[in-house]
């Protein structure tokens, strides 16, 4: 009976995630034509839609990877259905908040909303408020499902075990899953980087509601805001990871991966380094002292050491000259990883500082955040969500369709990112919604941008159908 | 030129990444018993891989923009108010209850040094040289003044644009000065 | 009584928006002149030879005052503070003080006396000296002294200028100080360079970092206790759940 409860409520998480998706993407490539001068929208229009496409991507594939470990978490431990349940209310009331906010109120802060930017009213006045309160909405919500799923974990495992620390030893008696581990490094992080929205939230009411005589010093909001922002974007993608580590190996017909101790110390590590590598959003701010921009570049080149040579050494290890029943999961799996290496080259270049100084704030920024996104995470989970609406129906994609699907998105995913790096290189302006007219390539760049985001819209389109379609039959089924 | 080598390299590890996985991705077509002995590679691969980044970290950062020309006396003091949408340049201290600027030339060959602030949001105070290359940068932030160095070798027009998003405007709010 | 209060109370208010106003056009003020030049005028020193300002900046960095003798107002009260905020002083960044006269009534007996009264007259860090070409001095530190014939005395400001061994103007202060800020100038005369520094009457409750002068390092404010606190939150949640939920296992198990 519960595990009907947890496969309908995974539907729904699912179906709103790709809906929202599809909404966000075409407002990127409304953006996109109108910085390329194809459409003309004011640069308010401009900037509540660059606002809310933010937020809804950060929110919804964070989202969509709290959605894949708790569906799969079933398999070790009992989840709660009730926290899951309240989380998706939340989103649901959150999301929708937010889109009244920039669609209908005009605010437009960006997603990363910098102190004190929402209370400079440029909008209509319920907006900010509202704003707040829907973040506030939505950190409450995603900490009761974290902090839940966290105690599930720890019901069944102590904290030396959820952290795999016995497999430092030889020969442990207790086996920790990777998922496990993954899942448990990540939520700990989840729950900081909320915890950390929570007190910026505090702050801005505080001096929201404090009628001018409590200010809040610039630079704490903005560590704060980047602490949370930089932290959750990150480990959204440590939620795929988790889930790459249960099926990866399940899904092309192989042994289960296990857990070994420098699997158990890579993942320690990467939750300390994941904690610290903020401090590269603020390597501009000269007011930070020295040394915490050098962490910052230190902790942003470490965390990416364990994750390449556990992580992706191991994807090798699991493909390389051995026989895989490959299909479309795990091939998304695959080219997803791959998505997010390359990414991740462009963000530690960018992490350094004496790079960051001709790169920050300039297209280089979208371009390498979009490929760990468009080309790595939302592969992770849409090869989650399809693994997950064929475990109950028996009609599968195509090997050709899936050829099909799977090269619409690359081709799509490369020349949208490509734009965005050359654009990066020419030192064009991010968060811009007209190009100033010296910089010539800025309007080839952005329509080139635009039509192959296109292309890479078509397969999402096709799994959109395909995945909703499966889905809202499980929503809707009465037994199984 | 930074930027084009920023770039080169950036070209290079992704072809190196390509090809490591399709190179992956194809020899699992002519399956046999997988790779021998993965625990020792593992262990070069990160091994080779922390040098590298270690390499990269002590050569990148000494370079940092926070000790550029520490050791120097600057020929010029700027002081720039950022106010959205606009930035005020000048040679005095700028009132922030009457911000005001002027017209600003620089000497070619000698180091400049901009005290950088904001009178409300996060600005970016961002300079472009003729072609439009992005040569340096700092943050303008309220309550607090940063101090960026820069000695400028070309003479010419430089360009001033914000690269901290800051409301409905931002994408027009620029300003400039000559260095000769 | 009521009314003594608020009127005290308007009072107060009153001086310290003037004060606050006082400062802010100070802070203006003190910005002139930064990395400019300091004109080379000669020097008669008390008790010394006759040099010019640049044999003297050449030897060690120089905090620059001008005052006069026969002022009633904050010459005196500004060179005691001076003395004593410097006597403690480790000679860890070199430094050495000027005071010259801007007042062409002082002679070096004037200065000489003047020395004597503040019990410096065998301090090596302390120079007294006049010049006969003050004005050019005052103009190349931005200094305005203007002549109140009704009262006798100059108006003008408490200045302090910073001069590095190169003889350029590297910070000035203007007011009565506090050590900190004494500190800032020294370090600054002797090119230490610190990448950026807060806004006079900016300080908010929890900031992150508070620049120390003396060290050179910025020691930790009130407001990274925000940015630890999630961290330390979710460390004894993660401590707490997990006893808690061992402790309701283990009454489980025992009643079974």
């Amino acid at each position: 009976m519960e595990s009907i409860k947890i496969r309908k409520i995974t539907s729904i998480w699912i179906i709103t995630v790709l809906t929202l998706f599809v909404a966000s993407i075409v407002l990127g490539i409304l953006m996109r034509l109108n910085q390329g001068g194809v459409l003309q929208q004011t640069p308010i229009t401009f900037y509540s839609n660059m606002t809310i496409h933010g937020i809804t991507m950060i929110g919804i594939w964070f989202v969509a990877g709290m959605a894949g470990i708790n569906y799969l978490m079933e398999r070790y431990v009992k989840t709660s259905y009730t926290a899951n349940l309240i989380a998706l209310i939340l989103t649901v009331i959150g999301v929708l908040l937010l889109w009244a906010v920039t669609l209908i109120g005009k605010f437009h802060t960006a997603w990363t909303f910098l102190y004190p930017l929402p209370l400079k009213v440029m909008w209509a006045k319920w907006a900010t408020p509202t704003f707040l309160v829907a973040m506030s909405i939505l950190s409450v919500g995603w900490l009761i499902w974290g902090i839940s799923m966290m105690t599930q974990v720890l019901k069944k495992y102590s904290i030396a075990q959820a952290f795999a620390w016995q497999h430092f030893k030889k020969d442990p008696e207790v086996k920790t899953p990777p998922f496990i581990l993954i899942s448990m490094i990540t939520l700990v992080g989840v729950i900081t980087c909320l915890f950390v929205a929570v007190v910026l939230m505090a702050l801005y009411f505080a001096e929201y509601f404090s009628g001018g005589s409590f200010v809040n010093d610039a630079l704490l909001m903005k560590n704060l805001t980047y602490f949370f922002g930089h932290t959750i974007a990150n480990e959204m993608l440590y939620l795929g990871l988790a889930v790459i580590y249960e099926l990866f190996a399940e899904v092309g017909g192989r042994p289960k991966w296990k857990t070994t101790w420098y699997v158990a110390l890579a993942w320690n590590f990467t939750l300390i380094f994941i904690l610290t590598a903020f401090f590269h959003h603020l390597y501009m701010d000269f007011v930070q002292p020295e040394g915490f921009q050098i962490v910052g570049q230190l902790a942003s080149y470490l965390a990416s050491l364990p994750a390449a040579a556990v992580t992706v050494f191991s994807v090798w290890v699991a493909v390389y000259r051995v026989k895989i029943k490959w299909t479309l999961t795990n091939l998304l799996f695959f080219i997803g990883v791959a998505g997010w290496v390359i990414g991740g080259f462009g963000a530690v270049i960018d992490a350094t500082i004496s790079n960051n100084i001709v790169l920050h704030n300039t297209l280089w920024v979208p371009a390498h955040f979009h490929t760990y996104n468009v080309m790595g995470n939302v592969l992770f989970s849409l090869g989650f969500f399809y693994w997950f609406s064929i475990q109950f129906t028996d009609k599968l994609v195509s090997e050709r369709f899936s050829k099909l699907i799977l090269s619409l998105l690359i081709i799509g995913g490369a020349g949208f990112l490509l734009a965005f790096y050359i654009g990066g290189a020419d030192s064009i302006p991010r968060r811009f919604s007209n190009y100033p007219a010296e910089f010539t390539s800025a309007k080839f760049l952005a329509n080139f941008g635009a039509a192959f985001a296109t292309i890479y819209l078509i397969p999402i389109l096709i799994l959109f159908y395909n995945i909703t379609k499966r889905c809202l039959k499980i929503l809707f089924s009465s037994s199984s | 030129m930074q930027q084009s080598s920023i770039l080169l390299l950036f070209f290079f590890l992704m072809g190196i990444a390509l090809i490591v996985f399709t190179y992956v991705y194809l020899s699992s077509k002519k399956a046999d018993q997988g790779m021998t002995n993965p625990l020792k590679k593992r262990f070069w691969f990160f091994l080779i891989l922390t040098v590298m980044m270690g390499i990269f970290a002590s050569v990148t950062i000494p370079k940092s923009p926070y000790f550029a020309f520490a050791d120097k006396t600057p020929a010029k003091v700027i002081h720039v108010a950022a106010m959205q949408f606009s930035f005020f340049l000048s040679e005095n201290a700028i009132d922030p209850e009457k911000p005001s600027g002027q017209q600003i030339e620089l000497p070619v060959d000698e180091v400049v040094e901009f005290r950088v602030t904001s009178l409300d949001v996060n600005h970016g105070f961002a300079i472009y040289d003729e072609s439009n290359r992005l040569i340096t940068q700092t943050q303008a932030m309220p309550g607090y003044v940063n101090r960026l160095r820069y000695q400028f070798d070309e003479p010419g027009k430089y360009n001033i644009l914000c690269l901290e998003y800051c409301g409905m405007a931002h994408q027009v709010m620029r300003s400039s000065f000559t260095v000769k | 009584m009521s009314k003594n209060i608020v009127f005290l109370f308007l009072l107060i208010i009153g001086f310290c928006n003037f004060a606050e106003a006082q400062t802010t056009s100070n802070a203006l003020k003190e910005e002139t002149n930064i990395y400019e030049k300091v004109f080379d005028v000669p020097l008669q020193v008390v008790d010394r030879q006759s040099a010019s300002f640049d044999e003297l900046y050449a030897q060690k960095p120089v905090i620059l005052a001008l005052i006069f003798t026969r002022c009633t107002g904050i010459c005196n009260p500004f060179l005691v503070k001076l003395k004593e905020n410097l006597q403690f002083k480790t000679q860890e960044n070199p430094f050495q003080v000027l005071v010259v006269s801007f007042d062409s009534r002082d002679g070096i007996s004037d200065m000489r006396r003047l020395a004597q009264n503040l019990g410096l007259e065998d301090n090596k860090q302390w120079t007294f000296a006049t010049t006969d070409s003050i004005s050019r001095l005052n103009q190349s530190v931005g200094f305005e002294p203007i002549w109140d014939s009704l009262r006798q005395q100059f108006d003008h400001d408490a200045l302090l200028v910073g001069i590095n061994k190169e003889g350029y103007i590297t910070k000035k202060l203007i007011g009565l100080r506090e050590q900190a800020d004494l500190e800032l100038l020294i370090g600054s005369v002797n090119n230490i360079f610190s990448p950026t520094y807060r806004l006079p009457n900016q300080n908010s409750l929890f900031s992150c970092f508070n620049y120390d002068p003396v060290t050179g390092k910025n020691t930790p404010g009130l407001g990274l206790l925000f940015l630890a606190l999630p961290a330390v939150l979710t460390t004894l949640l993660l401590v707490f759940i997990s006893y808690f939920v061992r402790r309701s296992r283990q009454k489980r198990v025992q009643l079974n």
